[in-house]
């Protein structure tokens, strides 16, 4: 900040001139905080896992340097050591490069929030900077998205302190991460994230590039608010505080250029496959940006990309987006296609690929078909293995032969239990010596059912744990959403749900009561408030309590009960609640509503309508019902067939037969 | 014939009570006129000849025989008169006339005075063979004080959120901020299907609507819809995106138990027996399509449409508040024929004593003005009489009113046949009937 206070002093074009000058910086986050690439970063961090047989994170520092970036931080934290050493190999510590590249390391990090108030707390940025993670793939130039950002802080005097790169995508489109599907309402004329003006444009056409140009401010406003953890949480706090606090956010949209976070194995097998399509172009496979001896490859028609020393046999071919690494051989009669394979694989005869990653120093043997798969680092895939959609094998594996794996298997080399014995201390010791002896212990262990008679590994089932944070962690292809289903009574569906859901309270409550024995009048307190917390009419609670009595023996014995077993168990079952009906039914409308209640009920379940006329008589005893409502319900009720056919009964024609009658005589008696 | 033009006449100005205590709303003076005049010379202008007038019986009336009522209109009007008293909505009406129906129609209300080409709202009717088109334009701010009412008063109606795809033309999604409890709630499935959406508030709606012939078939079998405004076109924006395959079910839940059984009639279907095979056809082979981003086909399919045309400039002015009849009023009658705008306009057969001072003022037939009367931005309706040395600024006085000497008005409503006192000062108020 001292340097801020020194650039004051000078006039105004200096200090814009200055500003021009200073470097511009990057915060590159080398750490998903989240184990979705589990179990394959277990072995490697995600930043580091090949995507075109280059790692992710050069992607990334190549993307921060075309566009001008100078100075660039990364922070790791799982596997800190391997990035470190794979940094200090790259181009972009040598003495030439323009990107200088401080690598921050600390087991402590947990989320991106911590991350960034170590930045406070070190004082590492001087001005606006680039925020991305260690698997950002694009090409898009944000050159004039800072500069947008810029002249905005300089009018608004800091009040935006962050644009988010944004790129135009329609709904569906496969770099689409699913489970990142925004949706987004901005000001359209200020391009601020709003809802507030007169008009505003609700987009779901945006692909969040996970590209964003943050003021100073954001590390200090990550220092002021502990519960900021990732930039999702930050953009809500900002956007929920916006008129208390004044900060705005804006966002930079962007319709050419590509840009995508690798996140899940979906985005990776869309990211690649764009890859070789040269969507990301300058950053193609054969432009070897890393500047890596024998990384280079030609390109020819169809996209095919070949290393050196590639060797093809007889007969094999190579359709369309394939890229293959330096030294790899291929057998005769090979089918591939929209596939990647890496350095010193050894491909057998009679091989079909498709939508294939294979990374390096694999072995394929002959008459194997893959689709769809990752293969990791040093796995070995034995003869006439078949893989079908959306399989990992992660390190060192060995599969087969003659074996067909369905669809979504994950093998690895690490116990799954393992993984959470050393739960605890996972996140501070990235030593796996513990892991390896415990491989070795347990590796005659393997299940030849699942990996082959010559296979090694486990299977990692997709959903191990019953926690559901677990569950998302383990898709590693990501979840599929489904799309809601179109109707427009979607209002009438939650208040039909609401309804619902108070039945069954209500049936709980009953049943906690016959079986706790508690008292009618606390049931009826009990009943009381449910209805506030439902809003429920006084009218639907009655109805909804007398179908719920009457369907209770069903509801515990089953729906096979015949008609006499039901009225056995429901008639002592009314007199118990009856003070809970007494409670509810007082008017003369009431009554004919739980009439009608029971009316319906008996409706629907035809069979024991004989059971209708003990019911009501039961009610009548217990002076539930009132003789004078039966006797208008029974004459004036019927609206339809149906209901008139039931009146039709014989047993009931009687008991009204003899209401009447008994009318007549306390008439009689009264006189 | 491609459109029928229905005029709804038959409002009664019920939040404009006090300039409507007399005269019925669609007789109300503005600019000389009749408020009616200012729809029908619209339909007359983009060439109709005939148009069903749907009013009430008091209105007919008065259009017979009231010589202060001059139309002066060549098209054929066809009178319809409803009952005053059985409350019917707009969507009431447009059902009592289904018997006239006999092709698409055209639903002016008698409240709409607007410059706007109409051409533009039946264009987009035609070109996306749609079910509701319809009119909006920006709202205006009203800077002028109120006659009748203390200081500004912020308009009690809610807001209306109106969401329109990136073309600004197809209409997805209308809402009033009364009937959204949390916020603005809309579907996923629309936003994939659009992925943009320009939700505008501060629109007025026109209310002037393209209307096909099954849609005017579907309300005389659903009976409960008895606003077109308030009911009928949210049902059909809403409409537009539920699923084309539709069970023979019913078709719209709310008013299922009002319905009878038999007349489960299906709208959708209704509406796709329109789609003439080979329309169908054209749409199919023709390489044409609204959107772009997915491979989906033109309209995703969907049969049921709606459209609107919200004007950027122009006039677009519903007299429907007290408020609204001010400083339209003047200007109104002059922009539709072309004259340059005077100063004031004087009614036929006044009689104005010498000096006085009328300035942006209207003034209707056989009114009085005395001497020294000073008259600015203001209404007079018929049959007025203001005695002598009279301050009348910013207000609306209605009919037959007497206004005693030396009266200083400022910003009032004063009702038919009143009466105000000699000397007196007022301010803001409203005398509307002699309660």
């Amino acid at each position: 900040m001292s340097s801020r206070g020194g650039k004051q002093k000078k006039g105004n074009v200096t200090s814009e001139q200055e500003e021009e000058e200073q470097p511009l910086q990057a915060v590159l986050v080398a750490d998903s905080f989240n184990r979705r690439f589990f179990p394959i970063s277990k072995d490697q961090p995600r930043a580091l896992l090949p995507l075109g047989n280059v790692a992710m994170i050069d992607y990334t520092l190549e993307f921060l340097t075309s566009t001008g970036v100078q100075e660039t931080f990364v922070f790791c934290c799982w596997m800190s050591n391997k990035i470190k050493d794979h940094l200090l190999k790259s181009k972009w510590c040598r003495p030439t490069s323009p990107n200088v590249v401080h690598i921050i390391t600390s087991d402590l990090y947990r989320s991106l929030g911590d991350v960034l108030r170590d930045v406070d707390a070190k004082n590492l940025v001087r001005n606006d900077f680039i925020l991305v993670y260690g698997d950002v793939v694009s090409n898009i130039d944000v050159s004039q998205a800072l500069q947008e950002h810029r002249h905005r802080r300089k009018v608004d005097k800091n009040i935006s302190v962050m644009t988010m790169v944004f790129k135009e995508s329609s709904p569906g489109h496969k770099s689409r991460c699913e489970e990142d599907d925004v949706i987004v309402a901005m000001d359209s004329k200020s391009k601020r994230f709003s809802m507030g003006t007169d008009e505003f444009e609700i987009r779901h056409d945006l692909l969040d590039c996970h590209i964003s140009i943050c003021s100073p401010q954001v590390a200090e406003l990550f220092t002021d608010n502990f519960d900021y953890q990732t930039r999702n949480d930050f953009v809500r706090g900002i956007l929920v505080n916006e008129e208390i606090l004044g900060n705005q956010i804006h966002l930079y949209v962007t319709q050419d250029g590509y840009g995508a976070r690798v996140s899940n194995l979906q985005m990776y097998d869309s990211v690649s496959s764009d890859m070789v399509r040269r969507w990301v172009y300058p950053l193609t496979p054969e432009a070897n940006f890393t500047d890596q001896q024998g990384q280079g490859c030609t390109h020819s028609r169809h996209n095919v990309y070949r290393g050196a020393e590639v060797s093809l046999g007889h007969g094999s071919q190579m359709e369309e987006n394939v890229l293959i690494g330096r030294d790899t051989s291929i057998g005769a009669n090979c089918h591939i296609s929209n596939s990647v394979i890496g350095n010193n694989c050894t491909i057998g005869d009679n091989v079909v690929l498709d939508r294939a990653h294979m990374w390096n120093n694999v072995h394929i043997s002959s008459n194997v078909e893959i689709h769809q798969s990752v293969v990791c680092d040093g796995a070995v895939v034995k003869e006439a293995v078949r893989l079908n959609k959306q399989c990992v094998l992660a390190y060192n594996v060995v599969i087969g032969p003659n074996l067909s794996l369905p669809e979504g298997t994950v093998v690895s080399m690490h116990h799954p239990e393992e993984e959470e014995e050393d739960d605890d201390d996972e996140f501070l010791s990235d030593d796996q010596e513990v892991g390896h002896s415990k491989d070795k212990t347990r590796q005659k262990a393997f299940n030849p059912a699942e990996v082959g008679p010559e296979g090694k590994g486990y299977i990692w089932k997709a959903s191990m744990n019953d926690t559901e944070d677990e569950e998302l962690a383990q898709c590693l292809w990501g979840l599929v959403l489904n799309p809601d289903p179109e109707s427009d009574s979607e209002s009438e569906a939650s208040e039909e749900s609401q309804d619902r859901t108070f039945q069954l309270e209500v049936l709980g409550t009953l049943q906690r009561g016959l079986e706790e024995n508690i008292v009618c009048d606390n049931l009826v307190l009990e009943i009381n408030s449910l209805k506030y917390a439902y809003n429920i009419t006084l009218k639907e609670v009655m109805q909804i309590l007398t179908r719920v009595v009457l369907e209770y023996p069903f509801q515990q014995q089953g729906t096979q009960l015949t008609t006499l077993q039901y009225t056995g168990s429901l008639l002592p079952l009314l007199k118990t609640w009856s003070p809970v009906f007494k409670n509810y039914i007082k008017r003369a409308q009431d009554h004919l509503d739980c009439l009608s209640a029971v009316e319906e009920l008996f409706l629907e379940q035809d069979t024991h309508q004989t059971a209708m006329v003990k019911v009501l008589m039961k009610m009548y005893q217990l002076e539930i019902l009132e003789e004078e409502a039966i006797l208008k319900w029974f004459s004036t009720g019927a609206t339809n067939d149906k209901s008139r056919q039931l009146r039709k009964n014989q047993g009931l024609q009687k008991f009204i037969q003899w209401l009447k009658e008994a009318e007549d005589e306390s008439s009689e008696e009264g006189e | 014939m491609e459109l029928q033009a229905v005029l709804m006449a038959a409002g009664g100005g019920s939040r404009m009570m006090d300039l409507t205590y007399n005269t019925p709303k669609p007789l109300l003076p503005v600019g000389n006129k009749p408020l009616i005049w200012y729809p029908l010379n619209l339909l007359e202008r983009v060439g109709f000849e005939e148009v069903i007038v749907i009013t009430t019986k008091e209105v007919q009336k008065m259009i017979s025989t009231d010589p202060k009522v001059k139309l002066d209109v060549k098209m054929k009007l066809d009178l319809v008169c409803i009952q005053e008293d059985a409350d019917m909505g707009t969507a009431d009406a447009l059902r009592h006339i289904q018997q006239k129906v006999k092709t698409d129609v055209l639903v002016v209300s008698c409240d709409l005075i607007t410059d706007a080409a109409l051409h533009e709202v039946v264009d987009l009717f035609r070109a996306h063979n749609a079910t509701l088109s319809m009119l909006m334009s920006k709202a205006h701010e009203f800077t002028e004080t109120v006659p009748g009412q203390k200081g500004k008063k912020k308009t009690g109606e809610q807001r209306d959120f109106v969401g329109v795809d990136g073309t600004g033309k197809r209409l997805l999604f209308m809402a009033n901020e009364a009937d959204l409890d949390e916020g603005v709630v809309i579907r996923k499935s629309i936003m994939r299907k659009h992925p943009r959406m320009h939700i505008k508030t501060g629109l007025v709606d026109a209310h002037l609507y393209c209307l096909k012939k099954s849609v005017v078939d579907f309300l005389a079998d659903n009976k409960s819809i008895s606003s077109i405004r308030g009911e009928l076109v949210p049902y059909l924006v809403r409409k537009q995106f539920s699923k084309s395959t539709n069970s023979p079910k019913v078709i719209d839940e709310t008013h299922q138990n009002l319905k009878k059984n038999d007349s489960n009639v299906n709208l959708e279907i209704q509406i796709s027996s329109r789609d003439e095979e080979l329309l169908h056809l054209t749409q199919e082979r023709s390489c044409w399509n609204d959107h772009r981003g997915d491979m989906s086909d033109a309209y995703h399919g969907g049969r049921l449409r709606c459209y609107v045309h919200i004007m950027d400039e122009g006039i677009c002015y519903r007299v429907n508040t007290e408020m609204s009849i001010l400083p339209w009023s003047f200007s109104a009658y002059y922009l539709f024929t072309d004259n340059i705008l005077p100063h004031s306009i004087i009614g036929a057969s006044c009689q104005i004593s010498d000096k006085t001072s009328i300035k942006r003022s209207t003034i209707g037939v056989s009114t009085t003005v005395r001497e020294k009367v000073k008259v600015t931005n203001s209404i007079i309706m018929h049959g007025v009489t203001i005695e002598e040395g009279c301050n009348i600024q910013g207000s609306v006085i209605c009919s037959n009113a007497v206004i005693g000497r030396g009266a200083d008005i400022k910003y009032c409503l004063v009702g038919s046949a009143q009466r105000i006192e000699p000397d007196g000062e007022h301010t803001t108020m409203s005398k509307a009937c002699s309660a």
